[in-house]
């Protein structure tokens, strides 16, 4: 009965949308969104692709040209300029996911949890862990190196009093990615701690009493109980870190610069963002610059589709 | 960014007729936006500058503007063309802005103005020269300079800065002892321009005279690059980040220190506790070369040019040629020998014992993207005193040969003039 109702009810909608000529409506509800999506996310990401088959300068077009493919076929070419460097960097940009995204992941978590007991102080602690997240990328690469730079720097300075003869953090490997993740963890683990914590709020608390009533201790609560109620918020998480990790740029930019410099070209901590930028904004090179990105965006979409696919065949 | 307006009495209005009675042409009074990129505490005095030329005469209001991020300023305004009427560009931006239509020539305005070439050294003078036109001119030198702890000096037994090469070993030697670094350099800026410096002072160039191949890694370029692994290994400290001999130097362990002049106020006088003092860079080589930048003056591209503004701009920069001893109060050289060796900038320290380095100060051939072309050299010079690489002539070689493919990219891309010359 209930079924025929409802079937009933979306027949006399469709119906008096169809006499009234209504079918607007829902355009016009996603219109405020859709308009700014299409000025600030279509628009330019389709111009971003016909600029990339072009050799292209905004202030001279009189040298606009049309090249096809040479752009993305110099990146898949050895003999290029491009193609160490890009490389390079699209590598270094990796290796920056690799290592940020587990701490950024497995801290957050325990804070989360920590955050979520009865723990004195708990709403100082969470506003405290949370307050470097509002800063902006470029007060946190600036203070990251003050605090790493080698000459009466924070961290040696410290270092020496203990008697440690300390790295030279910004200018030797692995230091280099070492003070660089650690200044991207104080900055975002309170983003990613806030949305677990939220989610662990969410879990009914009878399931814990229950449990420890049969005898489960802490861990195999968390185990048991935590992680997998938890697990879709979890997955979101993991995904959004990837994606923010895989957009490094101030960090290194303010840091290291890059460095250390490597002698076939590039350098070591040179994230494919600042070469981007580099390749575009510094050499005017926008056409090639776009290809790069382009390369880039193909790969974060086949990621994305990628995880959305499994992420959703589990639910 | 800052803006500079006149006060209210000095607003035109009651003057435009005076003013039109003095000036034989039909121009009334002027307004110029003038841009430059001076954020620091450069600033004020080019405000001071500005302030005076305002009241130094009645038609032309000068209202200056100082932007961060200058290039990326100036491209966007020439994109949606409300680009100054006067802008300062660094000389090894010129011949890249003039190719890409954000600077017109000037010929017509300097000789309208009476500015002499023969004022200004040779290599500052031609940066401002693109193809046939003239684009720029130069207001200031701001030349590599040697600081230097001259308390640690002195306990040491050495009364004056070195000059020689010897001199300078033998004073970085004697105040190594393993808790102070006699001369400090890093693997970071300004590595590469102390490496180019050497370079010169070898008698080699960092590329040949029309810009198109780079020329760093010949004999020369191999000299210099072991005397400065042989100075950081002797004297200073391996793999040290952008500034540590700054800092080092400030926190008084360092006797020298090789930057930039604009760094005097920071390791000189107040901003030390102990005597720190600038002089010219030594000579280590067999000539004498310093590397150097230079601000200069341009008149970026409108749509209609108005000959009163060009006229009334050409007057303001020679104006501030003219008074450019105030400009050298901010830490500069200035550009015209003739201000050099007036009594007025004579009297002003340090910059009048570092003056003799302006007629030596080099500058790359005048090509757009010329800077692009360093990049390479940045990457071997930072790897080869990082460590990271160990092979000179190889790092160096290579270096060139990227710097070359980049030199070509670029004249394919840019073409032989710009536009706007020659119609």
């Amino acid at each position: 009965m209930a079924v025929a109702t409802g079937t009933a009810e979306q027949v006399k909608q469709r119906r008096y949308q169809k006499r009234t000529g209504n079918q607007l409506v829902p355009y016009l509800f996603i219109a405020p969104h859709l308009i700014f999506f299409l000025i600030f996310v279509a628009y330019p990401f389709f111009y971003g692709l016909y600029i990339s088959f072009f050799r292209f300068d905004f202030l001279r077009p009189e040298a606009q040209q049309f090249v096809l493919l040479d752009n993305y076929a110099k990146l898949f070419s050895p003999d290029s300029i491009q193609f160490p460097v890009f490389w390079n960097a699209l590598g270094n940009t990796v290796k920056f996911v690799l290592y940020s995204v587990p701490p950024l992941i497995i801290i957050p978590l325990l804070l989360a949890v920590l955050l979520n007991t009865r723990v004195p102080g708990r709403n100082f602690f969470r506003g405290l862990y949370f307050s470097p997240w509002v800063l902006s990328a470029a007060v946190v690469g600036l203070l990251g190196f003050w605090i790493f730079q080698s000459q009466g720097g924070l961290v040696n300075f410290y270092l020496v009093r203990l008697g440690i003869t300390p790295p030279r953090w910004l200018s030797t490997l692995p230091w280099a990615w070492v003070a660089i993740v650690a200044m991207t963890l104080w900055w975002t683990v309170g983003f990613n701690m806030i949305i677990l914590l939220a989610a662990l709020q969410d879990i009914p608390r009878q399931l814990y009493e229950s449990a420890s009533l049969d005898g489960a201790t802490n861990w195999q609560q968390f185990v048991s109980i935590t992680l997998p109620i938890l697990r879709p918020v979890l997955v979101f998480v993991i995904i959004i870190t990837i994606i923010a990790s895989f957009n490094l740029f101030a960090q290194p930019f303010f840091m290291t610069n890059g460095g250390p410099a490597q002698a076939t070209g590039g350098g070591s901590t040179e994230p494919v963002m600042l070469r981007i930028y580099r390749e575009g904004f510094e050499r005017n090179q926008l056409g090639m610059a776009a290809a790069m990105s382009f390369i880039v965006a193909t790969i974060m979409i086949i990621f994305s589709y990628t995880n959305f696919r499994l992420f959703r065949t589990r639910e | 960014m800052k803006s500079r307006q006149p006060a209210a009495a000095e607003e035109p209005a009651t003057e435009a007729e005076s003013g039109e009675e003095v000036a034989e042409s039909s121009c009334g009074p002027v307004e110029l936006q003038y841009w430059n990129p001076f954020t620091g505490p450069d600033g004020p005095f080019m405000g001071e500058l500005v302030d005076a030329f305002n009241a130094s005469q009645d038609n032309i209001t000068v209202v200056m503007t100082t932007q961060s991020e200058y290039y990326t300023q100036l491209g966007t305004a020439a994109a949606s063309n409300t680009l100054p009427d006067v802008a300062i560009v660094h000389a090894d931006q010129v011949a890249t802005q003039a190719f890409r239509n954000v600077l017109r020539p000037i010929d017509d305005v300097v000789a309208e103005a009476g500015i002499d070439g023969a004022d200004f050294p040779t290599d500052v003078w031609n940066a401002g020269q693109v193809g046939d036109s003239r684009y720029s001119i130069p207001l200031d030198i701001h030349p590599m300079t040697m600081f230097y702890n001259a308390d640690l000096l002195s306990a040491a037994g050495f009364d004056a800065a070195p000059t020689t090469g010897e001199e300078f070993a033998e004073i970085a030697g004697a105040l190594s002892d393993g808790t102070n670094n006699g001369f400090m350099v890093t693997s970071g800026f300004p590595i590469r321009q102390i490496f180019e410096m050497l370079l010169y002072q070898y008698g080699g160039t960092s590329f040949n005279e029309d810009g198109t191949e780079a020329a760093w890694n010949g004999e020369a370029g191999v000299q210099a690059m072991n005397w400065l692994l042989q100075a950081q290994s002797d004297w200073s400290q391996p793999n040290l980040e952008v500034d540590a001999e700054l800092n080092s130097f400030k926190g008084g362990t360092v006797g020298m220190v090789w930057n930039g002049i604009w760094q005097t106020t920071n390791v000189t006088g107040e901003g030390v506790e102990f005597d720190g003092r600038a002089t010219a860079v030594p000579q280590i080589g067999t000539q004498m070369a310093v590397w150097g930048g230079s601000h200069q003056l341009t008149l970026p591209t409108q749509a209609e040019p108005d000959p009163c503004k060009d006229a009334a701009a050409g007057e303001f920069i020679r104006y501030l040629l003219e008074n450019s001893v105030t400009w050298a109060q901010a830490g500069q050289l200035p550009a015209s020998a003739s201000v050099r060796a007036s009594d007025e900038f004579m009297a002003i320290e340090p910059q009048a014992s570092i003056a003799a380095a302006a007629d030596a100060v080099f500058f790359p051939p005048s090509v757009p993207g010329i800077t692009d072309a360093y990049a390479p050299l940045d990457e071997a010079v930072s790897a080869l005193m990082a460590g990271t690489a160990t092979d000179v002539q190889a790092a160096l070689d290579d270096a060139a040969n990227r710097a070359n493919q980049i030199l070509t990219e670029n004249r394919d891309n840019y073409g032989d003039a710009p536009s706007g010359q020659g119609g």
